[in-house]
């Protein structure tokens, strides 16, 4: 074995070739810090450009855990001279990151209870056995759930209910099948365009509202937006079944015994217990109050009620939520958005904006297409490389600044990043089901690229067509 | 003595669980069996925990627990261990974490003594040297990857001897190769040698290579040290002496039907990261199974 001094040489040497990204972005930084800054761009807004190319390549190369780089984006926002301090600070928090921080506690909280035997009955009494009908099931219900409660809270619910069935029906649940690929895309999609439908369904709708809000382009409640998504979202449930079926036609066509034995094992648990009853109660309240009361107090702050009230009558205990939480998220987020409006202050998203138009306008005069278009796929690429909430908060600004009708571009962009069906990193419900094991990543692209285009032209023909008709 | 078998699947473990544990069992040693999940993406990291124990809730084991069984029971079937189904056992296959991503699995109902099962999620290198510098194990046997970079960087960084299976066939006739070509090191490749040659009843085949003429002397004192050590342990060995290249000399040598033991070179690890060693040039090519003696 080495000695001391090798070993200690050795260990220095493997985190140099685990970090290869983290120098580079380390170099990279030093490189643009040091080049002049471009015409039309402030000192400020090109330092801020450096951190979000330092952000966006430790993201997605993972070579620091990423409340790291959440801090590090704080950390350079002040030691840049971008903003002070307090600055900073005040842009770190906000009732979009209250509402993020609260949706996702409220999550830890639904999922304790354990309710997901009672979905598992309500779902197969409303499909019966055949398989199409049991996919579909998993579409739509995971669809219209995701909408209201989040879509990785969702999918931790209904991965043992496909499980089980595929349990039941006697095949395999250590390789992967047809079926079972099906059964587990159902629900991964189901959630995927589920999320779009609500500011709960995903941090990043939260996040786009904030920015209408905060930039003074408008205020969309979250019965607005509803009126804004869910009809895309009901369109998108029976083509996204279709795709699927069609994509992994699966060996068997029904499912009956596996069904039956599903309703005997999930009966044997008895009726929704008080604390159920209360949680779904609790749960009821939340909804009313982001529909209701969020124009006056925030969504943040009514999601923080729901929890108070989940710990007040004890229907989870802080320390299940201090355990379960992904607090490096909330972190993450939160500097996104500082970043965000970093961005917008220090002129950098104008002038990403004005580049980009500046550009294309060389090749045609009508820029409304091709900006909706250039934001939407590149929101919707990016989102299958790193966090969808992300790339909404670093995109957000430099969209709302191409000058076309803001709320149709912060609507598509915050839409599209739910367009993540591409890869196993695409969003935490896509690595749910690959971490079983039963789905292969070349499956992801499989169904994923059919999907994806059937998303962005529905949205073309919802943002184009029906979204004018709102505003 | 502590070895770490590492595995990945149903499909291709069972040869690296066979040649694991007869030298498992050679040098009584205390065994582990790692397996090394998916690594799981930061973003998700926490929602993938809460998914797998709404799984447990259903009785549904987390992905993987499956291959350690399959491992136990190959084992077990083979008689390697001794399986004890006892009633007081576990009622369920149960994870104890372990700190990190590092859990311990206790398959239902039943114990054993001699072998540990450990599941680990993540990038394999990085979680088999974990485990490693953890754990403190003196050989790692793995089967060969497809990826010839990971044996490398494998070898290269892990703080502990490596074996590294490949094209093993329990019905062929091997023999172990035993390449001397650097001093430091090699009594405990000698040893090692022996080791494996009577764990698998087979004979050795000492090649010691010289870079050049004038050096063949240096290496005489240990060729004898090595042959008497050889007859003291009753094992059949023939050797041979080459001049030249030992990357060439061995490879051409080195076939199918030879388990090849060599020590590490004990070069300035930033040489090596930079321009390799002897032991790692050699793992890129060949179609032995390779056990690098550090």
């Amino acid at each position: 074995m080495f000695g001391p001094s090798n070993q200690l040489l050795n260990n220095l040497l493997f985190w140099v070739s685990r970090k290869k990204w983290l120098i580079t972005t380390f170099f990279i930084s030093i490189t643009i810090f040091y080049l002049p800054t471009p015409e039309g761009l402030t000192p400020e807004g090109h330092r801020t450009l450096i951190i979000v190319v330092t952000a966006l390549i430790l993201i997605i190369s993972e070579s620091i855990p990423i409340p790291a780089v959440a801090l590090l984006i704080l950390i350079m926002e002040v030691v840049l001279g971008i903003d002070s301090p307090n600055g900073v600070a005040s842009t770190f928090m906000s009732d979009a990151v209250f509402f993020i921080m609260g949706s996702l506690m409220l999550a830890v909280a639904i999922v304790h209870q354990g309710l997901d035997r009672h979905l598992a009955l309500m779902i197969i009494r409303l499909t019966g056995n055949k398989t199409w009908r049991i996919s579909f099931g998993f579409v739509g219900v995971s669809a219209i759930m995701s909408s209201f409660i989040g879509e990785h809270t969702v999918a931790a619910m209904m991965l043992p209910v496909a499980l089980s069935l595929l349990k039941n029906s006697g095949i395999s649940i250590d390789r992967s099948t047809k079926i079972s690929t099906l059964l587990l895309f159902s629900i991964a999609y189901g959630c995927a365009l589920g999320s779009i439908g609500t500011p709960s369904g995903g941090g990043r709708n939260a996040i786009m509202i904030g920015y209408f809000s905060e930039f003074g382009l408008a205020n969309i409640s979250y019965l607005d937006w509803m009126k804004y998504t869910y009809p895309m979202l009901l369109i998108e449930i029976p083509l996204a079944a279709a795709i699927l079926w069609y994509t992994f036609p699966p060996e068997k066509k029904i499912l009956d015994s596996a069904v039956r034995k599903l309703k005997v094992d999930v009966t044997k648990s008895g009726p929704l217990n008080s604390d159920q009853k209360l949680s779904i109660i609790v749960f009821v309240f939340v909804f009313i109050g982001w529909i209701f009361l969020s124009p006056k107090i925030g969504l943040g702050i009514v999601a923080l009620s729901g929890v108070f009230l989940y710990l007040s009558f004890r229907l989870i205990e802080w320390n299940d939520i201090a355990l379960r939480m992904n607090w490096g998220i909330v972190i993450l987020f939160g500097s996104a958005i500082s970043l965000g409006i970093q961005m917008k202050d220090t002129g950098a998203a104008n002038w990403l904006a004005q580049s980009f138009l500046e550009f294309f306008q060389l090749f045609v005069s009508d820029m409304t297409i091709v900006s909706w278009f250039f934001s939407v796929v590149l929101c919707s690429v990016m989102t299958n490389l790193l966090s969808n909430a992300a790339t909404v908060a670093v995109l957000g600004p430099i969209v709302l600044d191409l000058g076309i009708d803001p709320v149709i571009m912060g609507m598509a962009t915050s839409v599209a990043s739910a367009f993540a069906y591409l890869t196993i990193v695409a969003s935490p419900t896509c690595m749910i089901i690959h971490s079983t094991g039963l789905v292969r990543s070349k499956d992801f692209f499989k169904a994923g690229w059919k999907l994806f285009i059937v998303s962005i032209v529905l949205l073309f023909l919802i943002s184009f067509i029906y979204w004018p008709m709102l505003s | 003595m502590k070895i770490l078998i590492a595995i990945s699947s149903k499909k291709y473990s069972s040869q690296t669980l066979d040649v694991g544990m007869s030298v498992a069992k050679a040098f009584s040693a205390k065994t582990t069996i790692v397996d090394v999940g998916d690594k799981i993406n930061q973003f998700s990291l926490k929602e993938v925990g809460v998914a797998r124990e709404r799984m447990e809730s259903w009785d549904l084991d987390r992905p993987g627990i499956d291959v350690l069984e399959w491992a136990f029971d190959f084992l077990s079937e083979n008689e390697f261990i001794e399986k004890n189904e006892i009633e007081s056992g576990f009622p369920k296959n149960t994870l104890i974490e372990r700190g990190g991503r590092r859990s311990e699995v206790f398959l239902k109902g039943t114990v054993c003594d001699d072998v540990s099962l450990i599941l680990r999620n993540g990038e394999i290198i990085e979680e088999l040297i974990s485990e490693v510098q953890k754990e403190v194990y003196d050989v790692t046997i793995i089967g060969k990857s497809q990826n010839s970079k990971k044996d490398y960087e494998l070898s290269q960084y892990i703080d502990s001897s490596i074996f590294i299976v490949n094209n093993y066939k329990p019905d062929r006739n091997y023999k172990v190769l035993l390449a001397i070509y650097e001093l430091p090191g090699i009594k405990k490749a000698i040893k090692y040698s022996v080791r494996i040659a009577q764990a698998f009843n087979i004979g050795i085949e000492i090649i010691t290579i010289s870079k050049d003429s004038e050096t063949v002397d240096n290496y005489k004192p240990i060729g004898e040290w090595a042959a008497k050590f050889l007859r003291r342990n009753k094992i059949n060995f023939t050797t041979t002496f080459e001049v030249g290249d030992a990357v060439t000399i061995i490879n051409k040598k080195a076939d199918k039907n030879h388990i090849l033991i060599m020590s590490s070179e004990s070069s300035n690890p930033l040489k090596t990261f930079f321009k390799g060693n002897t032991p790692l040039k050699i793992l890129k090519d060949t179609q032995s199974s390779v056990l690098i003696v550090k």
